[in-house]
């Protein structure tokens, strides 16, 4: 259980390194690590949503060198939530999962700004809204998506196949 | 269940506020030493693991395009050597075809040009048809020539084509002689597919290996003077009537792909013609 979550956040991480860049479009780059949290929390719950919310915002805060906690505390608070009120949505509808991403990607952005204002962040919220947050959070909503369609494939071939 | 659920929440809350609150305090260097015992292992081996997945990543695209650039420059090299041919193929005909146009032009006979587009090769008859027929006012026994030399005549012409007799045909038989020693004799085709001259035993006692054979001209269907072929043996019959020669035909039957139908009743020798002797 412990090495699977390590290994999923630690995965989500290189791909969040690896892939993101590669999956830019626009400008725009996915957060990777975020989706694998909402993903995780989804299926195993909230203690386990927020521990992979905490450890994947620990490594992108270090990995970015900003404040040490921000997106720890943000990624723990949105795993939790999601994991504690996920199942009660039918969640493996697009149609649920693409508009859930969005509006978990903004509140997560809204949290993490709340934050950083503490701390005298300098940028405006219409601004990072505009140019960061949304275009993100629509990313984040399809790619997961997809990602969720891909994954509940690869069970069905896998149960097929058993 | 549900306090332990809490409880870690909180848990984990709280320590990110104490990080955050240890960073506004200055204590940032201290909280950021605390995360980096545990981090920097693990960001080592994510940029260890991100390099790697990276260089697999280049490398995989890079072999994809290698693969893709291997599988263009392939159906390039493909197309350049059909190119290649192609240009090969045309250079050699135009060659073929100068080489035809310029003895059209010297011989001081009329002539038709023709394009062989069958051959007849089973052994029993050995012909060629053209692309020349009774529309062009091509008529039976019409010699056929190529700038090499005397390749047989026409045997049955039909609207839009003629069948040619070559000289390896069994049933040919051409008037010939030595250009040397002016030995006259005939020229036969043979099942084989090579020709002999047959001559008389007293006139052909001359002959030698490499000797040119020439038309002799005699009977009027073939002009005097078209390089027939070379000697390449002699068959010498002991006391018999005729002797034999086994000649080399002047002409690659089995390539000539252009000829010259000659129209035009010649009384000229036209051994000057053909300054190789075929």
């Amino acid at each position: 259980m412990r090495a699977l979550l390590a290994l999923t956040v630690f995965g989500g991480g290189v791909a969040h390194a690896t892939l993101a860049p590669t999956l830019r479009v626009a400008g725009v780059t996915p957060d990777l690590p975020l989706i694998v949290v909402v993903l995780l929390a989804l299926r195993r719950g909230p203690e386990f949503g927020c521990v992979a919310g905490f450890a994947a915002g620990l490594l992108q805060d270090a990995a970015g060198g900003g404040l040490l906690g921000v997106q720890a505390l943000t990624k723990a608070l949105v795993g939790f939530g999601i994991g504690a009120v996920g199942r009660r949505f039918t969640a493996t509808h697009p149609l649920v999962q693409v508009p859930g991403l969005v509006v978990l990607t903004v509140v997560e952005a809204l949290a993490r700004f709340a934050l950083l204002k503490l701390f005298h962040f300098p940028a405006s919220l219409g601004e990072l809204m505009a140019w960061v947050v949304l275009p993100q959070a629509l990313y984040n909503g399809f790619l997961g998506a997809a990602l969720v369609l891909a994954l509940s494939w690869v069970e069905s071939a896998r149960a097929r196949s058993a | 269940m549900r306090i332990r659920k809490f409880g870690l929440l909180l848990a984990l809350v709280g320590v990110c506020l104490l990080l955050l609150t240890l960073q506004s305090r200055g204590y940032g260097a201290r909280a950021s030493d605390f995360v980096a015992v545990v981090t920097t292992p693990l960001q080592a081996g994510y940029a260890r693991v991100t390099r790697g997945a990276l260089a697999v990543w280049t490398t995989y695209l890079d072999w994809k395009n290698v693969r893709a650039e291997n599988r263009r420059l392939r159906a390039e090299i493909q197309r350049l050597r059909v190119d290649a041919l192609r240009v090969g193929e045309t250079d050699e005909e135009n060659r073929r075809l100068r080489h035809l146009l310029a003895l059209q032009e010297r011989l001081p006979l009329e002539t038709l040009s023709g394009e062989v587009i069958a051959r007849e090769w089973g052994g029993w008859v050995r012909a060629l048809t053209v692309n020349r027929g009774r529309g062009d006012q091509v008529v039976r026994m019409t010699a056929v020539i190529s700038p090499h030399g005397l390749v047989g005549r026409i045997v049955d012409v039909r609207p839009g084509s003629a069948i040619v007799q070559v000289l390896t045909d069994p049933a040919s038989t051409v008037g010939a002689h030595v250009v040397r020693t002016r030995t006259p004799g005939i020229v036969e085709g043979e099942p084989r597919g090579t020709i002999r001259f047959k001559y008389l035993a007293r006139d052909g006692a001359g002959i030698q290996i490499g000797d040119v054979l020439v038309t002799s001209g005699q009977g009027g269907l073939f002009p005097r003077g078209i390089p027939v072929g070379r000697v390449r043996a002699i068959d010498d019959r002991g006391s018999a009537l005729f002797h034999y020669a086994v000649l080399e035909a002047a002409v690659d039957f089995g390539r000539v792909d252009e000829v010259l139908l000659v129209t035009g009743q010649p009384r000229q020798d036209l051994t000057a013609y053909f300054p190789n002797g075929g």
